[in-house]
């Protein structure tokens, strides 16, 4: 028995760091790793809650509990803060800064337990912190105008920095904005769509001049969209994943942030956490996406509707994240603006939920 | 702030042109949802157009940034186009955009006329009304080719890229009003040489064509742009201009078009000149005062204000108060380009 204690002991599996810390945020790690120098753990349990184990030790887990293995940073990334205009950018410089002591969980720990999925890379992240970046400008919750003056371009970063540190818990060491274009050619990208829109009448009938200019873009294609299959179970189970571990963390920010003034907007304040009290409740209360009712089965199509509305309050969550991100930053006169939006957001979130839990889209006029 | 809700219409009306001559009003009404339907549309006698409405509707949201499930709106239609028509298609998904005030509320229903098979992607194909009036919104390919163009923003699916931006014409009081420019821009083909018609501007006498080119030619020689890269045309809202106050908004649709210049919400509003461009710089131009009250009046919300920095000390008292409380925002800028 002895023995075998130390055999197992002694083949500890070894952990592969590769691109840790240049092209990977953080790897999947398995219990009895060292952790390499400069990497923090993460143990995740079947709830939700995480622990971090510092660098240079053991990943002893629990029963149910999974590993993940990070590296602060420092990473570089380019991003476009608007589809229309892709020669122009941000250049980010971001860390996973070191825990804040006041908080019972790090943002980046959340995250990692209720988004990770296999390896985190740095592409993929840099894609994620774009596209909350260019919702928020869309929204106009960001102002990033032609000609930005230099009031306008510190409004921005403030916000910015907020956004990350509530969304994603990286903090922005440096943001500034850069020329992309030796690396993105928009004519480039101009003659792929013409080829694109070309293609698209006909099906499978590739001409070769078209493929030739395939060719020539090269990477551009790969920024036509493409139609990625959705699939229906798992979007739906990421979704709910999300809203099941990330809801009650967000109410309980939302309480500790926003410490409304006068007596109007903290019974406005009370109404809302109401309300996603109950949103919380719906979330961890979701019947199973495949069953109309116990031992019967849903058709397709309708799984697909549920799936939909899943991914839908996902979303919703994401901008009560980024609000949440404005509230921190917010002073008193700007409030009721805030409040209604977090009205919409709420609503959207039950409004999802709601279409989610029913069997069959029953909808009147 | 898009629309918020306690301030946006609750009432928006669009016509639109039948085929035999007369006119249909849509009107789109804004109510609490209430559990029912986001759109519920109807038409008198046609419950199969009234379900294509809606679909319309539903579609043209696609596109849109922000989603709201808190309220529904009604669109009806005063009667019933035929089976065939689809001019109606524009007027109601700008009715559906100015219930929610995502649009300018206008003073009376705008003419509207233009059909799409890709409302999903924001796009307008094609308008069918045969001579329509002057003043009325067509959508298609030589007039309103995409939804987001409304402000002037390049459309992100499109293989020509163009772009608008606004400029205040001043023409002696009440005829001043603001006028576009638009730059059009596509690769030009590998190896292809450019030549002296590369920056094409239809309709302009030789000297202004010539002072087009100058200006473009300058900035894109600031952007670095090494060895051109497109074949450009330029188009202006009215004719008859004078004076060179269009340069900057020109200078500006042209970074939008060619994908280097931030994008705002609305539009861009700007007046300027320079005998610089290659260095990037805004000169002041004449008739400040009258140019500020134009812009005062006109501007609305998500829009960008560029004034040249000269300007600064000499604009009105409150204009820029005035113009954030109306959404927009104004800059006084020395240069073009990066801060």
């Amino acid at each position: 028995m002895m023995f075998d204690l130390f055999k197992r002991m002694a083949r500890a599996p070894a952990f592969d760091a590769a691109g840790l810390g240049t092209e990977l945020l953080a790897r999947p790690i398995a219990p009895g790793c060292t952790l390499p120098s400069g990497a923090t753990g993460v143990a995740v349990d079947r709830s939700g809650r995480t622990r971090r184990i510092s660098a240079g030790g053991r990943m002893q887990l629990l029963d149910g509990e999974n590993g993940w293995c990070f590296h602060p940073g420092p990473y570089g990334c380019d991003l476009a803060p608007f589809a229309a205009a892709p020669e122009i950018g941000l250049r980010l410089h971001f860390a996973v800064d070191s825990p804040d002591p006041r908080v019972s969980q790090q943002r980046f720990d959340l995250f990692l337990a209720s988004e990770g999925a296999g390896d985190l890379s740095l592409a993929g992240f840099a894609a994620n912190i774009e596209a909350a970046l260019q919702r928020e400008l869309a929204q106009g919750n960001l102002d990033l105008p032609p000609c930005t003056t230099l009031d306008e371009w510190n409004a921005f970063r403030a916000g910015f920095n907020q956004l990350l540190y509530t969304r994603f818990g990286v903090t922005v060491d440096d943001c500034v904005p850069v020329d992309l274009r030796p690396g993105r050619d928009f004519a480039a990208l101009l003659r792929a769509r013409a080829v694109h829109d070309a293609d698209e009448p006909y099906i499978g009938a590739e001409t070769a001049p078209a493929a030739a200019a395939l060719e020539v873009a090269g990477a551009a294609v790969a920024a036509v969209p493409g139609r990625a299959r959705f699939d229906p179970a798992r979007e739906d189970a990421r979704a709910l994943r999300r809203l099941f571990l990330e809801l009650p963390c967000l109410m309980c920010r939302v309480r500790q942030a926003a410490l409304p003034s006068g007596q109007d907007l903290f019974r406005q304040q009370q109404a809302l956490l109401q309300r996603l009290d109950l949103v919380c409740l719906a979330a961890s209360t979701m019947p199973a996406l495949s069953l109309a009712a116990p031992g019967q089965p849903l058709a397709a199509s309708q799984q697909l509707r549920r799936a939909r509305h899943s991914v839908q309050a996902a979303a919703a969550l994401d901008e009560a994240w980024a609000l949440l991100a404005r509230f921190e930053l917010a002073e008193d006169r700007g409030l009721e603006a805030l409040f209604d939006d977090a009205d919409r957001i709420v609503a959207n979130l039950e409004h999802a939920t709601g279409e989610r839990k029913l069997a069959s889209a029953g909808e009147e006029a | 702030m898009t629309a918020p809700v306690s301030e946006a219409v609750s009432e928006a009306m669009f016509c639109s042109l039948l085929a035999d001559g007369s006119v249909v009003t849509v009107t789109a009404t804004r109510r609490a949802r209430g559990g029912r339907a986001d759109i519920k549309c109807s038409a008198p006698g046609a419950p199969a157009l009234a379900a294509r409405m809606q679909e319309v509707a539903r579609l043209a949201r696609h596109t849109e940034a922000r989603y709201d499930s808190r309220d529904q709106v009604v669109i009806s239609m005063d009667r019933a186009p035929g089976a065939q028509e689809r001019d109606w298609e524009l007027a109601v998904v700008l009715a559906d955009r100015a219930v929610r005030g995502l649009l300018p509320p206008a003073a009376v229903p705008q003419l509207a006329l233009g059909w799409s098979d890709g409302w999903h992607h924001g796009r307008i194909d094609g308008h069918d009304a045969g001579n329509p009036p002057a003043g009325a919104l067509l959508g298609g390919p030589q007039h309103l080719r995409h939804l987001g163009a409304l402000s002037g923003q390049p459309d992100v699916s499109a293989s020509v890229s163009s772009a608008r931006a606004w400029f205040p014409l001043h023409s002696g009081g009440i005829n001043d009003s603001l006028c576009w420019v638009e730059v059009s821009v596509y690769p030009l083909a590998a190896g292809e040489a450019p030549d002296d018609e590369a920056i094409a501007a239809p309709g302009l006498d030789s000297a202004r064509q010539h002072a087009v080119r100058q200006a473009l030619a300058g900035a894109r020689h600031f952007d670095g742009e090494a060895a051109p890269r497109w074949r450009t045309t330029v188009r202006f809202g009215q004719d008859g201009l004078h004076g060179n106050s269009y340069e900057l908004a020109l200078v500006l649709a042209d970074r939008l078009a060619r994908g280097r210049e931030f994008l705002p919400r609305g539009r861009i509003i700007a007046s300027g000149c320079s005998g610089a461009w290659h260095a990037g710089q805004v000169e002041g131009v004449e008739g400040l005062a009258p140019k500020c009250a134009l812009i005062a009046r006109e501007a609305s919300a998500g829009d960008r204000v560029l004034l040249p920095r000269a300007w600064e000390a000499d604009l009105p008292p409150g204009l820029r108060d005035a113009l954030r409380a109306k959404g927009a925002s104004l800059a006084c800028v020395e240069r073009i380009g990066l801060i």
